[in-house]
């Protein structure tokens, strides 16, 4: 499904570069739950990043369903992000302005899913997380455990391949932590969702079943568990 | 989407109502006093322009090195119809130069602005009696009312035939017939009450008797240089025909124009463009105004960038193209001023009254201008593309990689912008200060400075007596002295209050000039309290001064350069004038215009009749004396009639200021409203700089700065915007008031504390503004702001 090839990520400073991935080659296959793990500043995000088109490599190629994706236009870009990935993210990231239903609701109305159709997933998702009654409710009145399902569930919404999640559980306690590792883990056993996470927590690590770990930008075990 | 959208930007404006308001708030104000300076500028740039041939249409001039005048002989318009095939009419018209009573039973009402007009100048003028105009047969006059006289005079009068009614003094006995209604149009360069029309005015006046306006009407495409030299030649052959040895010299320096119909009423040759200048400086000022909105509007807005940044980051990464996201933000901005576009339109209707006792006019935003359905929305869309197209691009041009990390803030490099429009907006409000400082000062110049006369407790009374011969005059003064507090009374053929002078030739020690004439009466520099120079006023001791003595003021005596002029001859009119007196030069017209060269003389046969009656009465009888020639005023001037009208002349003499004050209201209300915008601008933008340091301020906090050091650092940065707006303000605005200053025969000096206190108010008020915002972040705990999220 990702297939990276020698990708390179550096900022030059003053003529100095400073690298920030060297060498990255790797491969995710459909179905897998893959979690980078690696101490502060090894470059994990960029890599996440890179994954998701948000960041382009200096260097190498990046292949996404077996087409080459290293630079893309915008309009590819939005295509693959409509139907094909979804984000989470560690500070959740909901429109503070749209209610819990509005928010899942949005990724929908940008694809232009039809109305019936979009009610029925939305219900879906909401009872699936349960989290029905909160439908109505804005961010701010949620808990961050609940404001993450809802992230997830937005994800979701668009029936993505791939879901990219960068420290999904860095703001949450360990119980909440706990039930959103289960959901990912549900979700890549019975739906067949590929993940790909970012996490410090070698105990949320254990939840998939293959590890990378990069340090100063380099690949330097990569582990399948489970 | 475009609901949900809709939806989110509600909820954006309404969570930020402060913001919010501040936006809509300062547009509507700017929009609001948009709206009414151009209604004012339409109204004032469309005078005549209903009339189907307004784009051809020519008041015929002339003018010389000493002077430019309208009034032409009567004859000239039928020489140029006949003479020029290019001209499709021509015709004449002539006002009445007094005023008089109509009366109707009990019922009078008084002709204020009569004019005479030939049946062709009707038809090119576009007159409309309400029945028609028709061609007077022969010597016939048709005289029209206009409706509220007709009221008057014939309360519940249903039918349009014609009514007899008498004129003037009932005991002259003069009656006339009324034709019917007319319609009168205040938005026109013909302005009348009463109006006669005639077949042919001034018949058996020639050349020499220039009391006539002569308007033609062109055919399309006609060559208007061609045809001015073509009448100036055939002005200046007639002319010598008509006087037996032609001054060639002096007929060659006349020339002849042809003032356009639609720049009579701002900028007439003969006249001043003043009027011109200040509706292009308020159509100037309101363009401004608009432009700092607008600028505040979009400073807002990507102030409040850093809100929005999660949103479009999330937005793009869940597949949102970057024109949905113009798209949206623009919506926004739409909203806003649509709102704002509201709003306006009611405080537009608020503020018009009081516009218009100030203009003096009766403006609407409904009538005057229908165009306003379109203009508006127009002008909305045009500020929302102006104002909300840069913020659009701003905010969706966001990188989702650096916004979704968290600490997301907004980059230095914007700041620049943001910045410069800050000095923009207070340069504006700095310029706007200055020049409200000036116009007050030069103002308070005209009122104290003397101006050579006394206008108080001197009444101009109401006269269609004909009083040119002091002989004839002698027994009315005599009837109106007797009367308690009376102290002095003369007449004349003009009053000082900004009329221009007749003017003709006059030599003197073999230089011929054009010299201003006023003709006088015995006691009209007493009754004026004007000062001699040297020799003596008018005396009745002096047989000789009803004859040909004749007194010069100090212009006049300086343009010929008489040394002694007591006693010399000046020479005009076909007769000598001995020089009795210079008399200290008066300004009868203003500080606009330097005081005209002038001869005073009590026999004048080129002159025009004296009807302008002064009397000079005691303060504290005023109210009795007044009371006392009203009541005897019909045995004091049998000719005049039943009705005692006066003025003040104080008043007559203050109007000349009004344009000026005017001016002064206009900037007033100008400067209050930049520097509100102005203020509102930085305060939202204070508000914003300092939430967007508040992690700096805990941390030096915490590194031990005190509240007041924080206090400073957030002030310097935007004291030194004011500086610099103050900086850039000041020369411009020392130029622009500067250029209007020149306009002003006698004017002030260029003072320097209106620049000084300029300073001072803004940058005192942007201390204030910032420090409020400011003490919320500095009074906050740091920890608040340190915690990380």
């Amino acid at each position: 499904m990702i297939k990276l090839e020698n990708i390179e990520k550096y900022y030059a400073n003053k003529g100095v570069k400073n690298y920030v991935l060297r060498h990255v080659t790797t491969q995710i296959n459909k179905g897998e739950f893959v979690s980078i793990m690696g101490p502060s500043g090894a470059g994990k995000s960029t890599l996440l990043n890179i994954m998701g088109m948000l960041e382009e490599p200096t260097y190498g190629s990046y292949f996404f369903n077996e087409e080459d994706v290293t630079h893309l236009g915008e309009r590819k870009k939005i295509e693959l992000y409509r139907n094909h990935i979804g984000f989470v993210f560690q500070a959740y990231h909901l429109i503070d302005e749209m209610t819990v239903y509005e928010n899942i609701e949005a990724p929908l109305l940008y694809k232009n899913v039809s109305s019936g159709e979009r009610k029925s997933r939305i219900a879906d998702l909401l009872d699936r997380f349960n989290i029905v009654a909160k439908k109505d409710l804005f961010p701010n009145q949620l808990s961050g455990g609940q404001q993450q399902l809802v992230g997830i569930a937005r994800a979701l919404a668009a029936q993505p391949a791939i879901i990219l999640a960068d420290e999904p559980t860095g703001n949450l306690q360990s119980v909440q932590a706990e039930e959103i590792m289960e959901l990912f883990k549900k979700l890549n056993r019975e739906d067949g969702i590929t993940i790909v996470q970012v996490t410090h927590s070698e105990k949320n690590a254990g939840y998939g079943n293959r590890i990378i770990t990069i340090e100063d930008g380099v690949i330097k075990e990569d582990l399948k568990i489970g | 989407m475009f609901k949900l959208n809709l939806k989110i930007a509600l909820r954006n404006l309404w969570r930020n109502k402060s913001i919010t308001a501040i936006n809509i708030g300062g547009l509507a104000i700017a929009l609001a006093a948009f709206l009414i300076l151009m209604i004012y500028v339409t109204y004032e740039t469309t005078f005549d322009k209903d009339n189907p041939n307004y784009n051809h249409i020519y008041l015929v001039g002339r003018k010389s090195s000493a002077f430019q005048t309208n009034f032409t002989p009567p004859s000239l318009s039928k020489e140029i119809k006949a003479n020029f095939p290019e001209v499709e009419a021509a015709g004449t018209i002539k006002h009445n130069f007094f005023e008089f009573a109509i009366n109707k039973d009990a019922n009078t009402v008084f002709a204020k602005k009569h004019i005479f007009i030939e049946y062709e100048a009707a038809k090119i003028l576009n007159i409309k009696p309400e029945h028609g105009l028709t061609q007077p047969a022969g010597d016939e006059f048709i005289f029209y009312l206009n409706k509220p006289y007709m009221e008057t005079l014939f309360p519940g009068k249903k039918d349009d035939k014609p009514e007899m009614v008498s004129l003037g003094s009932k005991s002259a006995g003069h009656t006339g017939k009324i034709s019917g209604v007319i319609q009168t149009d205040a938005h026109s360069n013909i302005d009348f009450d009463v109006l006669t029309v005639v077949k042919e005015l001034g018949k058996g006046e020639n050349y020499g008797y220039n009391n006539y306006f002569t308007y033609i009407q062109v055919k399309p495409g006609t060559d208007i240089a061609l045809l001015t030299k073509k009448i100036e030649k055939m002005y200046r052959a007639n002319t010598a025909k008509a006087f037996g040895e032609p001054d060639w010299k002096e007929i060659n320096s006349v020339n002849v124009f042809l003032d356009p119909l639609k720049n009579l009423h701002l900028r007439p040759t003969a006249g001043t463009d003043t009027n011109y200048k200040v509706v292009l400086a308020i159509s100037v000022l309101g363009l401004l105004m608009l432009v700092i909105a607008c600028i505040n509007f979009t400073n807002l807005s990507i102030a409040q960038a850093a809100k929005r940044a999660k949103e479009v980051g999330v937005k793009k990464v869940m597949g949102v193209f970057r024109y949905q996201l113009v798209f949206q933000f623009i919506t926004e901005i739409l909203i806003q001023c649509i709102v704002a576009g509201g709003v306006a339109l009611i405080l537009a209707e608020l503020i018009l009254p009081a516009f218009n006792s100030l203009f003096e006019i009766n403006l609407n935003i409904w009538h005057n201008n229908t165009a306003i359905f379109w203009q508006l929305p127009a002008i909305i869309m045009g500020i929302t593309l102006i104002a909300g197209i840069y913020p659009a691009l701003v905010l969706s041009g966001f990188r989702p990689a650096l916004v979704l990390k968290g600490n997301f803030q907004t980059s230095r490099q914007s700041y620049w912008l943001k910045n410069s429009l800050l000095v923009f907006q207070f340069a504006v409000a700095v310029i706007f200060i200055v020049g409200l400082f000036i116009i007050n000062s030069q103002l308070k110049y005209m009122r104290t400075q003397d101006v050579g006369f006394k206008a108080e407790q001197v009444v101009a009374v109401k006269n269609m007596a004909f009083f040119t011969d002091p002989k004839v005059f002698e027994p009315v003064r005599e009837k109106i002295m007797q009367i308690p507090g009376v102290k002095s009374v003369t007449v004349a053929n003009a009053i000082p209050d900004g009329s221009k002078l007749g003017k003709n030739g006059y030599t003197a020690e073999g230089k011929k000039e054009t010299l201003g004439f006023l003709d006088v009466d015995f006691d009209y520099f007493e009754t004026l309290g004007i000062s001699l120079k040297e020799g003596r006023f008018f005396n009745r001791a002096f047989k000789s001064d009803t004859v040909n003595s004749a007194i010069l003021n100090e212009s006049a005596v300086a343009k010929y350069g008489l040394v002694n002029p007591i006693g010399k001859t000046i020479r005009g009119c076909s007769m000598d004038y001995k020089i009795v007196g210079v008399i200290k030069d008066f300004k009868s017209e203003g500080f606009e215009n330097a005081v005209e060269p002038t001869i005073y003389s009590l026999n004048n046969p080129c002159g025009n009749a004296k009807l302008e009656i002064l009397i000079k009465i005691e303060a504290q009888q005023m109210s009795a004396a007044l009371e006392g020639l009203k009541r005897q005023w019909s045995s004091i001037n049998k000719l005049d009639g039943d009705h005692f009208r006066y003025q003040f002349l104080d008043e007559l003499y203050g109007r000349l200021f009004k344009k000026q004050e005017q001016l002064q209201a206009i900037f007033f209300v100008a400067a209050m409203l930049t520097v509100f915008i102005a203020v509102l601008g930085l305060f939202a933008f204070a508000k914003y700089v300092t939430n967007a340091r508040n992690k700096e301020i805990a941390v030096r906090k915490v590194l031990g700065a005190t509240d007041l050091q924080i206090l400073k650092l957030l002030n310097s940065s935007f004291f030194v915007i004011v500086l610099i707006a103050n900086l850039l303000g000041w020369p411009l605005a020392y130029l622009l008031t500067k250029k209007w200053l020149e306009t002003f025969a006698y004017r002030a000096d260029m003072p320097v504390t209106p620049f000084v206190l300029s300073a001072l108010i803004t940058m005192g008020l942007s201390l204030l503004t910032v420090s409020i915002q400011a003490s919320k972040s500095v009074k906050a705990k740091p920890v608040d702001a340190l915690k990380y999220e």
